[in-house]
Formats: structure tokens, sequence, C-alpha cells
């Protein structure tokens, strides 16, 4: 049966008199995989961060499952987050990263073995699996941090731009994973600005500009609503979000240089 | 380029490092939260702090030269040591002073030097790599600009004031420069050392973890070093005096030992008269090979501080991995487990970890020269000991900024974060007193008062190491900030350490007190007033994060 799995409603981010997110409200339902677009600075990871307890709003409510963000330990416990600079403990060793996220989230252990196995096998990991991260590429630093989302089998999971430094095997394989897990009655937010990827991937998108929703919907449903967008979501993200005014002038400039 | 260009460059990169190793940025991820003002403020902030670190560097150095020329010590003591040989004493052990103190400095600060791979960007841009060099140990001798311009040049300038010898002060100029450049290498060496054998190296095997633990180890001997030296320099000084002095027949194979052969230049230059010939010979020989070396060793250091900088030590390598089973525990021991895991490769963590243990060998030392302990005797014991605990909490606080961004998003409940870093501050005050216990058991030392007091006293400093905590677990929560190494931040370290202190003190306070008045109710008035303290910060603890 179909949920709500979030809420979000009159969020509202500012840094000092900076308003990074202005009264944004959007839901997502479980079985959806819900793409979050938007320019660089559009206020996207921001939003994320409320979502997953990193950052304080200024006002509006955010729900996980009806759980408000406010009951900390509640909410993120239903969540699995990649985070979009992948900023972990350096001089742990994947196993003991794991080890530690894992304790805080009072995991089973035999139940979390068989899963962890399974997910290092996935992406390949196996072999580096005692060397600290700090020595890890920046791909396998990624992996580290999606096995770190998965682990414990969220109902939500919130990727921002999970896919950046992942080679094609992992990148497949995740995608894979991200569908299945809605397939079975989890949501997925997913941020990204590859809109060839959030195009096959997503149930619905949500493009974010200047902090406010500017168009939200499958992609069919936005390609109606934007008139003399030609078909992609990459044409009618550039529409809606104002970007595509001059841009031939300007390539043209570039191109004669 | 010109020196001059570089040395500008090196401004910006150093203000980076400074930046980056105060406030933990690098992989928290959180300052695109801050707004336009805030971040301005924080570096300038940055900057003010490691100019305050530098400056109480230079206090500790200048001070320490003083003593060099007022040897009190020395004449009070019932050694009868000649002027030439308390010179010869006083001067090598103000090298070795100045050379643990910056190295103790640079263990601070180097790696965070190193992590914030600062440099790694200038070699992308079109400078030489002789430039980007320069300009990584111009940025590195930034680091220490102000105690080794105040050391190089004021201690031969006082020279000169004091001992009416040019000659003299010329050759402290040597000395000076010289151990400058041995305390820089060293701090160098360590750090490379640090990141080929430690941070780099990988293996879950016991073997493997045990040889970690000795390494970092030998890693931090130079802070402890540092800190013997601190607490014991009078002895120190009239070690070396001494043993110049009756030792005489080996002073030919000392002249040859640095600081030693420094410390007879000096002297010589001085007084010209009152040396033999050869011992004079080998004096000038032996510092003219330092200084050789030194040489050498300041190319080698711009080398290495560049392939440092540019992330040349790491290198990942696939291992076979027999199993991927992971332990998870309840979460205040995976809080302790992760910071003890990070504590333990991480020398600036472990240094300032560890002190409580080191500064326990050091009044163990003391307990065994001096006779039973009184009452006052146990309480001073007790000060020195948890005064050295409370500088903890902000150390094992500060390992929650490396992630940040990451971290906060974990179901962790603050309470859980205060708990666990208070019982493991606490557990390393405890551990103390079981050596204490051992040791007094061992020298047949009546410990009763001191694990008395010491056991009651547990109260006051699981106290002040939770408020401590909660402190900056308020200041965290809040500004998702958590404050980077010691030595960039003393300032904002002190403000918070000084609620600390004054709970650790109390109940001695209060002791003191009934022992003037009421000396049967001295330890029950230690007890209720640690009592009192706990309790009401347990409580203010538990309601504040309920």
């Amino acid at each position: 049966m179909e949920q709500i799995a979030v809420q979000v409603s009159d969020l509202v981010v500012a840094y000092g008199s900076f308003v990074a997110v202005d009264h944004l409200s959007f839901l997502v339902r479980t079985g959806e995989i819900y793409g979050m677009l938007g320019p660089n600075g559009a206020g996207k990871s921001s939003t994320i961060k409320v979502l997953v307890g990193v950052l304080e709003p200024r006002s509006g409510s955010v729900e996980i499952f009806d759980t408000p963000i406010s009951d900390e330990v509640a909410a993120k416990s239903q969540i699995g987050y990649v985070p979009e600079e992948v900023a972990l403990l350096d001089s742990l060793t994947p196993r003991e990263f794991l080890e530690f996220t894992s304790s805080i989230r009072k995991l089973e252990r035999s139940a979390t073995n068989t899963r962890l196995e399974r997910l290092t096998t996935a992406f390949e990991l196996k072999s580096y699996f005692d060397t600290p991260i700090a020595a890890l590429s920046m791909g396998n630093k990624q992996k580290v941090a999606i096995i770190a989302a998965l682990l414990h089998e969220p109902r939500l999971l919130v990727l921002d731009e999970p896919l950046i430094g992942l080679d094609a095997r992992s990148s497949r394989i995740l995608k894979e994973l991200v569908t299945h897990h809605a397939r079975k009655g989890g949501a997925v937010i997913f941020s990204t600005h590859i809109m060839e990827v959030a195009e096959k991937l997503c149930t619905r998108v949500g493009i974010i500009n200047k902090g406010k929703i500017v168009g939200e919907g499958t992609v069919d449903d936005l390609r109606k609503l934007v008139k003399g967008a030609q078909g992609s979501l990459e044409d009618i993200f550039l529409k809606v979000t104002e970007q595509e005014a001059g841009m031939d002038e300007i390539i043209r400039g570039l191109e004669e240089e | 380029m010109k020196l001059s260009e570089l040395w500008r460059i090196s401004r910006t990169i150093y203000k980076e490092t400074s930046f980056q190793s105060i406030f933990s940025l690098r992989s928290g991820g959180l300052l695109p939260q801050r707004t336009n003002s805030d971040i301005k403020r924080l570096v300038r902030n940055a900057e003010l702090n490691t100019m305050i670190s530098k400056i109480i560097m230079s206090v500790f150095i200048a001070v320490f030269g003083i003593m060099v020329f007022f040897p009190f010590g020395l004449r009070s003591s019932n050694l009868q040591v000649s002027e030439e040989m308390t010179v010869v004493g006083t001067v090598s052990a103000f090298l070795a002073v100045l050379m643990f103190l910056i190295v103790i400095m640079g263990l601070q600060v180097s790696t965070s030097f190193f992590s914030s791979k600062a440099v790694d960007f200038l070699s992308t841009l079109p400078l030489s790599k002789r430039d980007v060099s320069t300009v990584a140990l111009l940025c590195f001798l930034r680091i220490f600009d102000l105690p080794l311009l105040l050391a190089v040049a004021g201690f031969p300038v006082a020279y000169v004031f004091f001992r009416h010898s040019v000659l003299g002060g010329l050759a402290a100029l040597l000395s000076i420069g010289v151990t400058e450049v041995f305390a820089l290498a060293l701090t160098t060496g360590l750090a490379k050392f640090f990141y080929a054998r430690i941070a780099g190296s990988s293996g879950r095997s016991k073997w493997k973890a045990f040889l970690r633990l000795v390494l970092m180890l030998v890693w931090i001997l130079p802070s402890f070093g540092a800190y013997i030296v601190i607490n014991f320099w009078m002895e120190i000084i009239q070690f070396f005096a001494s043993f110049t002095q009756t030792i005489f027949a080996l002073s030919y194979v000392i002249v040859v030992l640095y600081p030693f052969s420094y410390g007879f230049l000096v002297s010589y230059a001085t007084f010209i008269h009152g040396f033999s010939y050869i011992s004079l010979a080998f004096a000038v020989v032996s510092s003219l090979s330092y200084f050789v070396f030194a040489v050498y060793l300041v190319k080698w250091v711009g080398g290495t501080i560049r392939s440092i900088g540019a992330g040349g030590v790491f290198a990942a390598s696939k291992e076979m991995v027999k199993d991927t089973l992971i332990q998870p525990l309840s979460p205040w021991l995976g809080i302790i487990r992760k910071d003890l895991r990070i504590a333990s490769r991480a020398p600036s963590y472990a240094s300032i970890f560890l002190l409580p243990a080191i500064q326990t060998v050091i009044l163990v030392f003391s307990f065994s020269w001096s006779g039973e302990l009184g009452l006052a005797g146990t309480l001073g014991f007790l000060t020195g000991m948890s005064f050295m605990t409370v500088l903890i909490p902000p150390t094992l606080f500060s390992i929650e900024g490396l992630a940040s961004a990451y971290t906060r998003s974990l179901p962790l409940k603050k309470r859980t974060l205060i708990l666990s870093k208070t019982f493991l501050a606490t557990l390393t005050y405890i551990l103390s007193l079981l050596v204490i216990f051992i040791t007094a058991s061992f020298l047949e030392k009546n410990s009763f008062p001191i694990l008395t007091f010491g056991a009651v006293h547990i109260l006051a400093v699981a106290s002040a190491n939770m408020l401590e905590i909660l402190l900056l677990a308020e200041k965290f929560w809040k500004e998702g900030f958590a404050l980077g190494n010691i030595f960039a931040r003393l300032s904002t370290y002190i403000l918070i350490l000084i609620p600390g202190m004054i709970i650790i003190f109390m109940p001695i306070f209060a002791a003191i007190v009934a022992a003037l008045f009421y000396q049967n109710l001295v330890l029950q008035v230690f007890f209720v007033v640690g009592c009192l303290e706990f309790l009401s910060i347990a409580a203010i603890t538990l309601y504040m994060n309920r």
C-alpha cells in the first residue's frame, strides 16, 4: 500500500540573510524514485541536509514516514544517506567505519554480516576492506558511503550525487539496487546533475531553482507543462531553470575565440 | 620565480592550512552552510588563533632562554660547577628544550599541514618543481616563524648583552640555527614516517595492530621528551652541568655529541681560555660537521614536504581479506572504539590522550623520591593528575568534526555521545590512579590517602569532563563545527578548560578549608562536594538532552 515517505512543507533554509531554500514543499511516496534536479547553488543539497538531519531549517517541517525530523533518532534510523562530498573518517578502514555506523544504528550482527558480504562483493570493495579510507580512491570512498547507506536496509534512501567517481559496473549495480529498493516499497530521493540518469531512473522529478520548486512530476508531465521543450529532460530542465536563454550565443562566442 | 613572490604565495597556502586545521573543514563538508561574513570571521579567527599559539610558544622559549643566564638552581645546589661548564650545561639544555618545543608544536600542526594537501593545488599551476618545493618549505616555516625568529635573533643578542661576548653570541647564533633545522627535519621525518607507516598502513592482524601501536609510540616520543624537559628542566640543567664537570675525561667524547658540541663551542667562544686546544678543535670540527649536515637537511626538508604535500606517500594497495565480518557494539561502546582507533592513528590526538599517563609517570617518579605523602601532598598530586585529564575532552570531541557532514546524519543521541566521551576521558584518570596504586605497592609506600582521595575525586573529574563535553556538544550541534588541533585553537580550548578546572579544584579547595577547621571531616567534605558536582552536572546533561 502506498504511503507518504517524505513530506516537506514550507521549508526555509537560510544562511544569515541568504535564503537557500525558499518555502519549499514536496512529497515522496513509497515506491517512488524522486529525482531532485537543479543548477549549482539551487538549494538541493541544503534541502537534502535538512532531510537527513545534518542541517536545521529556519522554518517549515519535514516528516520521514510520519516521524518529524526533530525526533532525530527515530527519523534518522529510517534513512540511508550518501552525501555529496564523501567525508568519512579517513583514518579508519572501511571495516572499522562500518563497525562504527552499525554500532550507532544498533544493527544485529549476523544479519548485518550476511548483507555486508553481499554488498562488498557487489561493489568489489573486499580487497580494500582493511585499507585506511584516506588511502582509497574517490570511487572506492563512494562505495564505502553507499554500503554504509544500504547496510541497515533503510526505508528511505537519500542519495546526493551518488554516481560521482563510481566505475560503470558499480554505477549499474547502484541503479539496479535503487530500482529494486523502490519496487520493494522503499522510497528514494536521488539528486543528480546527469539528466539522462534522472530521466531513465526516476519515477518523478522535482526541479529546484533559487530555492523553489519550478517544475515537478513525471518527465511526461513536465513535457506537457513546458512549452517549447523539445523532449529530453535536459531541454525541460534548461527551460524551467531559465538557463537556456542566450546559451547559443555564449557557445558561439566561445567557439569563435 | 623570485623568492619574494614565492613568499607571497606561501602566505595564501599558510592561511588555508591554518583555517583547515582549526575547523576540521577538509572532510567536515559543512562550510557551504556558513554565510560569507561568517566565513570571513572564521578565517580571521584562524589567523588570530595561530598567532596566539605562536606567541605562547615563543614565551615558553623565552622563559627557558632566560634560565641560561640565570641558572639559580645551579647556584643553590651543592655542586661545584665552574662558570665555563655552567655555560656548556645551560646552553646544551636550552638547545634540547628548543628542539623539543619546536618538535612538539610541529607534531600537532604538521599532520594538519600535510593532510590539508594545500600544496597539491600548487602542483597543478605552471610552477617549477623547485618553486613548489620552496613554497611548501616557506609555508611550513610560517607555522613556526615567530618562535624560530625569536630564538635565532633573540638568544644571540641576549647572550651578547648578558655575557658581553660577541664571539659567544655568534656561536650561539650558529647553534640555534642548526638546532632549528634539526627540529624541522625531525618534525618532517616523523610526519613522513607517520604517513608511510601508520596512517597509510593497512591490515587487520593483531601483529599489524601491535606494530602500528609501537610506531605510534615512537612517533610521539619527542612530545613526551618535551613534556619531561618542561617538568624537569632544573634537574636537566643540573645533570648536564654536573655530568660535564664530574666526568671531565669523557668531555672529549661528549664534545662531539650534539647538543654538547655547541655548548662547548659557545663556552669556548665566550671564555676563550680554560679549555685545551684539542677539545676546542673537536668542538669546532663537530659543530661545523653538524652545520654542513643541517645545510643538507634544509634541502631534504624542502623536497620531503613537497612530496608529502602532494600526497606522494599514500598508496592504497589491494590485499587479500579473509572475511568482511564486522562486530557492531552498543552505540556508546561503538563511539569509544571509534575514538580509540582514531586516536591511535593520529599523533595530535594520541599525544594529548596519553598526557595523563605521562603525567602519572612523572608524578610517580616524584612519589618514589619523596617520603610518605601527607594531605597537602595528596591533594597536590590529585590536582596535577586531574588537571591533565580535563585536557582530554576538547581533543576527544574534535574527532567529531572530522566527518560531521556525514556523522550527524546518523541516529546518534547527544546524550550517548556526551556519556561515552565522559566515560573515556574519566577512564584515563582511573588508569592513572591504578598506575599509582601499583607503583605505591611496589615501593611499599602507604597509598591509602592518595587512593581514597583519588577514588573520591573520580566524581569531580567525571563532572568536569561531562561539563566540558556538554559545552562542546552544544556548540557542535548548533554550529556543526568541532575544534581542530589544540595548538591552532589554544584560546578557545582555554575557555572550555576553565570551567572544567574550576570543577576539579572545588572539592580540593573545600578539603583544604576543612583541613583548617575540621580535620576529621576532610574526606567527608571532599566526597560531598564531588557528589554535589556530579549530581548537578549529570542532572543538567540529562535535562538538556531529554
